[in-house]
């Protein structure tokens, strides 16, 4: 199913700089946002990208959308380098390049008529006459399950699936190759939650959508997405297709993750016993040194892992993690976790 | 006797379209030591029903009937100075968002201390002591220095340990957690469960946790009560609810959610939207969004009664009892079609 390579990100990098001083600021330091990451997206195919809040997830997504400047590296859409396009050449290329956001009822201009968000892109762009216009953005409605007759109401008549709806309008209108969703669910009840994973399926076999999917719910990620990216601290910590990841994880911190995650099943939960990481996502204006998972991870090898910055060894099909100490099988326990095996080798 | 048992519980608001009728009859019953948790979309009235417990409504524009009875005393009607001494003694609650309910001006420790002294007397320094503790209890690093630190200087996850440390300083005998771990990761969200999980077996409190994530109600819960627009639904023991459910909601919420353990290739949606409290649906609230909707169930409320081989599970659906367990027993199969 998938097909041609449509994104190609390299070594993309996002540091913001800490500054100090009144008249003559001097950069003092950096928070490293995004420091590193790497990945390719074919066409018709979905990358589901987790981690916890603060790993970067959501400034890679605006790097990739160039509405922030990436400090260094290469995105590369379409064969095209638009890492350093000017906003004139950008402008055709954010034809096919659209974005859905987290937070439905802040993402919405409130003194807009939905008529008018979603035929702005549209207008912009000059895709028809007005009559066209107001035609199109009808059966968008349609498409996304509203009443087209909701043409003339404002944003806040509307409930927050109906809103993110709304949303997903929005980015389809121009006819896009690829969709950047940021935590589009997350905001949403599970029933509602439901309905717009459905409805985000069912536009990418209708339309051929290609997808990068964030959200930091694992579950989610595995119900949308043939591949998955785990992000910490602003780095690749695994990447695999979904199966691959979510039936044998290399990485500590993808088990970790995969254990913390409830089961809605009492018999099943009740014998689970996860592995459950201690302190908070470190500070990215200091990471740590070596592996930046080391301080929080169960298989730290001191002298090793406090010192050497994993590659990402290969584990075949494209399955790379940045582990020293990759997991040898799963599911493991706490106990099993900290006897770490073999080191991995690079080839 | 139980510790917690709330009859019949009311709570309208009086708004200018009318009167929106948050909770409408709601029962149930904690035990000493128990889990019980309340599930239901925004809006079906478990915050309120909370909120109502503790007495925490504004008085205008607020109906409120029924009992909420705590040790065989009726919160409702005992008044608000005795209430006052059972809030954040007795009963204390955990809110939602750690992110607002700290006061951004006070340093962590005034908070914890004032939380102490309202209710017990010791000294200040005493009171430093215990809260000290109890940071460390929660997994506060350095909680003797981080004490002194204000709530901007904590993240989401230690924000929200804070406030599970604020409400456990007086030793309460009933936890009411709102969402406790609704705006936090996964990892995070491990560690406050396994908190709770680790301070009721410590001091035998009885915990009622509102939340949407089933997972976090399998994992937690005891009982488990469904709440739809203001009514209970469904009501059972945890393996009723996730092995038998009978209740075309509760499908629907189990449906809807993807799992790490099985493979669905589409999920079940619960179509439309909730109804508003205003003027709720007649007959079953739940009838027009309900897939086996049948013409008794537009007319008729159906009542909460017993199924009939487990007295403690109580549903409120007109469906027979064959069909239920027919289709709850396809749904876990992950075979029901998709529903409406």
């Amino acid at each position: 199913m998938p097909g041609q390579e449509l994104l190609v990100v390299e070594d993309l990098k996002k540091h913001f700089p800490i500054t100090q001083g009144i008249i003559f600021q001097k950069q003092i330091a950096s928070v490293k946002a995004v420091d590193g990451v790497s990945f390719t997206v074919r066409e018709g195919e979905t990358l589901g990208v987790v981690g916890e809040s603060g790993c970067g997830k959501s400034t890679m997504a605006r790097c990739i959308m160039r509405l922030l400047e990436p400090t260094a590296g290469q995105i590369t859409f379409e064969g095209r380098d638009i890492t350093t396009l000017s906003r004139a050449d950008m402008r055709p290329i954010r034809r096919e390049l659209m974005m859905i956001f987290q937070d439905p009822y802040a993402s919405l201009n409130a003194r807009k008529r939905v008529g008018f968000i979603i035929a702005e892109a549209l207008e912009v762009h000059k895709l028809g006459t007005a009559a066209e216009i107001k035609r199109r953005v009808q059966e968008l409605l349609e498409v996304v399950g509203l009443n087209p007759e909701h043409y003339n109401r404002f944003p806040f008549e509307f409930s927050g699936g109906q809103r993110q709806r709304i949303g997903v309008a929005r980015a389809l209108a121009v006819n896009p190759k690829l969709i950047v969703c940021d935590e589009p669910v997350s905001a949403l009840d599970v029933s509602v939650q439901a309905q717009i994973l459905n409805l985000l399926k069912d536009l990418q076999r209708d339309f051929g959508l290609t997808y990068v999917f964030i959200a930091h719910d694992l579950n989610v990620v595995r119900h949308i997405s043939d591949r998955v990216m785990v992000m910490y601290l602003g780095k690749v910590a695994e990447l695999a297709s979904r199966t691959e990841l979510y039936a044998g994880p290399k990485h500590p911190y993808t088990g970790a993750l995969l254990s913390a995650v409830p089961i809605p099943d009492p018999e099943l939960g009740r014998q689970r016993k996860p592995v459950v990481l201690e302190g908070d996502v470190p500070n990215p204006i200091n990471p740590p040194a070596g592996c930046n998972f080391h301080p929080r991870c169960p298989r730290f090898r001191e002298g090793h892992c406090d010192v050497e910055d994993p590659p990402l060894y290969p584990f075949g099909d494209g399955h790379v993690a940045a582990c020293h100490y990759p997991l040898e099988r799963w599911p493991m326990s706490a106990e099993e976790m900290q006897r770490a095996g073999e080191p991995a080798v690079a080839n | 006797m139980s510790l917690l048992e709330v009859n019949d519980l009311k709570t309208y608001f009086r708004t200018d379209d009318g009167i929106v009728k948050a909770v409408d009859g709601v029962n149930f019953s904690v035990e000493k030591g128990q889990t019980l948790a309340i599930v239901g979309e925004s809006g079906c009235g478990k915050s309120v029903t909370c909120l109502t417990m503790m007495g925490l409504n504004a008085k205008r524009n607020t109906i409120t009937t029924g009992e909420v009875l705590f040790r065989d005393e009726n919160l409702l009607t005992i008044g608000q100075s005795k209430l006052r001494g059972i809030r954040g003694n007795d009963i204390a609650m955990i809110f939602q968002d750690p992110m607002t309910s700290l006061n951004p001006v006070y340093k962590i420790g005034v908070q914890l201390v004032e939380a102490v002294r309202l209710h017990q007397d010791v000294t200040k320094s005493q009171a430093r002591k215990r809260s000290v503790d109890l940071l460390k209890a929660v997994g506060i690093p350095r909680a003797e220095r981080r004490i002194d630190d204000y709530p901007h200087q904590f993240s989401g996850g230690m924000r929200q340990r804070v406030m599970i440390a604020m409400a456990l300083v007086n030793d309460p005998d009933l936890l009411i957690a709102d969402e406790p771990t609704t705006a936090l990761d996964v990892t995070t969200q491990a560690q406050i469960l396994n908190l709770m999980n680790k301070l009721q077996e410590d001091f035998g409190s009885a915990i009622v946790i509102i939340t949407h994530d089933l997972g976090v109600v399998a994992e937690t819960a005891d009982e488990v009560v469904v709440m739809y627009a203001g009514r209970v639904a469904e009501k059972g023991t945890v393996d009723a609810i996730f092995t038998r459910p009978h209740h075309p909601y509760t499908w629907g919420l189990l449906g809807s959610l993807p799992r790490l353990d099985a493979d669905i290739e589409r999920l079940v949606q619960i179509t439309g939207q909730p109804p508003s409290l205003l003027n709720p649906p007649k007959g079953c609230r739940f009838h027009p969004r309900c897939p086996y909707v049948m013409d008794v169930c537009k007319t008729t409320e159906p009542p909460l009664r017993p199924v009939s081989d487990d007295s403690d599970h109580l549903q409120a659906c007109h469906l027979d009892e064959e069909t239920k367990d027919r289709e709850a027993q396809k749904l876990l199969a992950g075979t029901l079609a998709e529903a409406g």
